[in-house]
């Protein structure tokens, strides 16, 4: 199954939020529609947490903010060894954390 | 409207403790209570802080709960919520109360009892104020999203490690002097990050922060009891004057704020006090900050206007917020060496300002001060709470 992450486009003023708010910050109207968060972006800011919540048996997570080529921002997982500030990223959709034995799917990035 | 004085102030020991919950909040009550005179006089309403007892201590209905244990009824009982901010909305709560004339005596405690359960679950229980579809199902926690914060700050203004470990430094020296402080451990810069043993003591928790950036997970409760300042007379000889409040949200994903490094709500929360009050920031004489994280005291203490952008980490660097310096931070130990124990934090904020403007602080004591200021950092940051104390005539 293709899992995506959405973010939601404003049918009326066409600003692009996420997440999403009932109201349209920039317009104040309730009618969106979906749009894939998708594509490229710019590493703003990451941090590797060692200090992990529930589920997770990893060392470390990498975990980052991403200026994305579409006008917003996301946060996500980092698929990157060494991160810096400013590099390229491709955004992808992979599992990201098991809730109560579900997979939860979500934005995980990489270097381009 | 009134104007509303705090009449009682006490606090629990912050730490590991051996009370439950309702113990610990009926004692820290009790002492607000018994530091006031109140010749009988009941109590009309009580408002509780707390974040997480429904989940952490199997008891719901805290407010409900705490006026039973103590024998207050039938006083009005509410909960308050708000994060990390639950002690100062509490605050601000009762102070509505008396100010709009609908109650004379209000008591206002916080308590938070952590560490009935492991390190994780209470990792998780506060990431649960992340936004859940944008942050938290990432594995997102409080120390990822100030490590994050933290790595633009410190790219931006050039402060470094070291001044990280400047507040933690000052900090845990403040909290020698608190007899009521979680962590009474002296620390320095050799020992935390430039000794041989330093990447063992002090390892990365969310980078670039590490162990000694990061607040204590603690048990701990605090109140006040407030009246109208007009009674206040009545029931001590030395009141406080709340002379401000303000409050301010933002956005939930960290993400979204136009430019991540401004904390907008901590910006008109302050600036709302500060009108409210009629003062300025120079006017302050101490401030508690929400030092969670070592960043955040350098960040608010430039964002709600004491020092300029950009040099809150130099006027730390010239020692002017020590205890004999201009501007006093966090004197009790802060956060950071204090301890978080999540809904008491506000009010045990607000205490250590009322100990400080009575003249009771001990070897923490701050040479005659005559306004305290107080911020509370919900989340991270999407719900601000600042208060400004006044010491009574
Ligand atoms: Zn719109």
């Amino acid at each position: 199954m293709e899992h995506t992450v959405n973010a939601a486009k404003c049918m009326k003023c066409g600003k692009i939020t996420y997440p999403t708010h009932f109201y349209c910050p920039a317009c104040g109207s309730t009618d969106f529609g979906a749009v894939a968060v998708e594509g490229e972006g710019t590493l703003l800011t990451f941090t590797r947490a060692y200090t992990l919540p529930l589920d997770y048996e990893d060392l470390y997570l990498t975990l980052g903010i991403v200026e994305m080529d579409q006008g917003i921002r996301a946060t996500g997982q980092l698929d990157i060894d060494e991160p810096a500030t400013g590099i390229r990223v491709l955004a992808s959709v992979g599992p990201v954390r098991d809730v109560d034995g579900r997979t939860v799917y979500g934005l995980k990035f990489r270097a381009v | 409207m009134r104007d509303v004085a705090i009449i009682g102030a006490s606090t629990t020991q912050f730490g590991r403790a051996q009370w439950s919950l309702l113990k610990l909040m009926a004692e820290a009550a009790h002492g607000a209570i018994t530091n006031a005179d109140l010749g009988g006089r009941k109590i009309d309403a009580v408002y509780v802080a707390n974040m997480g007892s429904a989940r952490n201590n199997r008891q719901a209905g805290i407010a409900s709960a705490l006026v039973d244990r103590m024998n207050l009824y039938p006083a009005a009982a509410d909960t308050v919520e708000n994060g990390p901010a639950s002690g100062a909305s509490a605050v601000k709560n009762g102070f509505l109360a008396v100010a709009s004339g609908m109650c004379d005596l209000v008591l206002v405690a916080g308590g938070e009892r952590m560490r009935e359960v492991n390190n994780i679950e209470a990792t998780e229980f506060v990431s649960f104020l992340s936004h859940r579809y944008a942050e938290y199902i990432y594995g997102i926690t409080l120390p990822a999203l100030a490590g994050m914060f933290a790595r633009l700050w410190m790219n931006k203004y050039g402060v470094t490690s070291e001044h990280l470990a400047m507040v933690a430094i000052k900090n845990h020296s403040n909290a020698m002097l608190n007899p009521n402080a979680h962590i009474k451990m002296p620390i320095t810069m050799e020992g935390i990050l430039h000794s041989p043993d330093a990447e063992m003591n002090n390892p990365y928790i969310a980078e670039p922060l590490r162990f000694f950036d990061c607040c204590p997970v603690s048990d701990g409760a605090a109140a006040v009891l407030l009246a109208p300042a007009e009674m206040a007379g009545e029931f001590t000889k030395k009141p406080v004057i709340i002379s401000g409040f303000g409050q301010a949200t933002d956005t939930q994903a960290v993400h979204e704020r136009p430019d991540p490094t401004v904390l907008t709500a901590v910006q008109i929360a302050a600036r709302k006090a500060f009108d409210m009050a009629g003062l300025k920031p120079r006017d302050i004489s101490l401030a508690e900050l929400h030092d969670a994280f070592t960043i955040l005291e350098i960040a608010q203490s430039e964002q709600v206007g004491f020092f300029p952008e950009g040099t809150g980490h130099i006027a730390l660097e010239k020692g002017e917020t020590q205890i004999a310096g201009k501007l006093p931070i966090n004197t009790s130990g802060g956060l950071k060496a204090k301890g978080h124990p999540v809904g008491a934090t506000g009010v045990s904020q607000i205490v250590e300002l009322v100990f400080q403007l009575r003249g009771e602080a001990g070897k923490r004591q701050v040479k005659n001060p005559k306004h305290g200021f107080a911020l509370n950092f919900g989340g991270f940051g999407n719900n601000v709470v600042a208060t400004i104390l006044t010491k009574g005539a």
